[in-house]
């Protein structure tokens, strides 16, 4: 399946999965480790080990320090 | 997918416990180990009262870190009569992006009606890391500098306060990595100090006379659970990355962390539980070595095991460029 997969401050990148793949599994499609990441879905993060169950999701990354 | 304790929805999976938990649970996990870990570290002084109470100095910068413990602090110690807490903010001279962070700490600090200093480069020392960084005069990555700037600003203004702590918001991930990188460069000594600097319980410390003892109340929440709670509580925390960030050799720990989390979760709380015990151990082992040596700078009167203070000296190769 095609998800959009928008990584906030650099852009959105449509990646395919297999069906049944997690939301990990789009974070490791974008080269990002799910250890340094939020995914969210329709603004609310999600589990990263649940199956995908849309086409679009937004990837907040970690911002180091401060 | 259910939170684990509610029929909520989940928000998070920590693959380290199992866990799926909602936002409300997640939130409340986050403060459950925020204040075992104050009562472990016996944080708050029994000697403490109303009449007589603590002061604790937070290290606020306005990033996800500091802020989330901030506002953790406040909740649980905001009425406590016991506690006095006041932050402070740095401002290191990085344009645009010091200058956010430091409305995010206003905005904290106001909306928490906690009182909050801010000192600066620029004042203190007559720099700038803008400019640090263009020159570089020992050939330095910028948070080499920074960081020996950092650390006397907040020391020193921790003591002018009168704090009794200096309280971080280091979390689990910026514990495990330093853990790590002191144990790959073989630094038995570092391990040592690490322990009676921050690592360990108040009670177990050795607490050195020179210098306001720190503590790090958000270190066994792994960062990516930092930024979270900031998210789900909506907080103020400023969310760039620092322009000059270029610690190299952390970068490549970091992610070899992420990648042994990945196979093997709940690295991070082993590699800090066997290193705990390790660094107390040398601590027993190294303390009685060092310690006794320090004197006075001579330029700016903080303590240091040489003449002139690394700060001093910095700034001087600064400004003969």
């Amino acid at each position: 399946m095609n998800v959009t997969v928008d990584v906030v401050g650099e852009g959105a990148r449509e990646v395919t999965v297999d069906d049944g793949a997690t939301y990990a599994d789009l974070v490791e499609a974008v080269d990002r480790s799910p250890q340094e990441v939020s995914v969210l879905v329709d603004g609310s993060p999600v589990p990263e080990d649940q199956p995908v169950e849309t086409d679009h999701v937004q990837v907040l990354r970690l911002i180091k320090g401060g | 997918m259910e939170c684990d304790k509610c029929g909520e929805e989940a928000v998070m999976h920590a693959a380290y416990s199992g866990a799926h938990l909602c936002e409300t649970h997640f939130c409340r996990s986050v403060d459950k180990r925020v204040r075992r870990r104050i009562r472990e570290d016996a944080l708050l002084s029994p000697d403490s009262t109303p009449e007589d109470p603590e002061r604790w100095v937070i290290g606020l910068s306005g990033g996800k870190d500091s802020v989330v413990l901030t506002h953790i602090l406040d909740e649980t110690f905001g009425h406590d009569p016991r506690v006095d807490m006041m932050a402070l903010t740095i401002h290191e001279g990085i344009e645009g992006y010091r200058d956010e962070s430091v409305d995010a700490c206003v905005e904290l600090a106001d909306d928490l009606d906690m009182r909050h200093e801010l000192v600066s480069y620029a004042e203190e020392f007559g720099v700038r890391m803008d400019d640090v960084v263009e020159d570089d005069p020992e050939n330095m990555a910028a948070c080499a500098y920074c960081g020996v700037f950092r650390r006397d600003l907040l020391e020193g203004y921790a003591e002018e306060f009168g704090a009794d702590k200096l309280l971080t918001g280091h979390n689990l991930d910026d514990e495990a990595q330093t853990a790590l990188m002191n144990v790959l460069e073989g630094d038995v000594t570092q391990i040592a100090k690490h322990f009676d600097a921050s690592l360990g319980s108040f009670e177990d410390r050795n607490e050195g006379e020179e210098f306001v003892p720190r503590a790090k109340p958000l270190r066994d929440v792994p960062e990516k659970e930092v930024a979270l709670y900031a998210h789900i509580k909506d907080l103020p925390a400023h969310i760039t990355e620092c322009p000059h960030s270029s610690e190299a050799y952390r970068g490549e720990i970091q992610e070899l962390l992420w990648d042994l989390e990945e196979n093997h979760p709940g690295t991070r709380h082993s590699i800090m539980s066997g290193y705990e015990e390790l660094a107390e151990l040398t601590a027993e082992r190294y303390r009685s070595d060092e310690g006794a040596d320090l004197n006075e700078c001579e330029q700016c009167g903080s303590k240091t095991g040489s003449r002139v203070c690394r700060k001093c000296r910095l700034i001087e190769s600064i400004n003969a460029v």
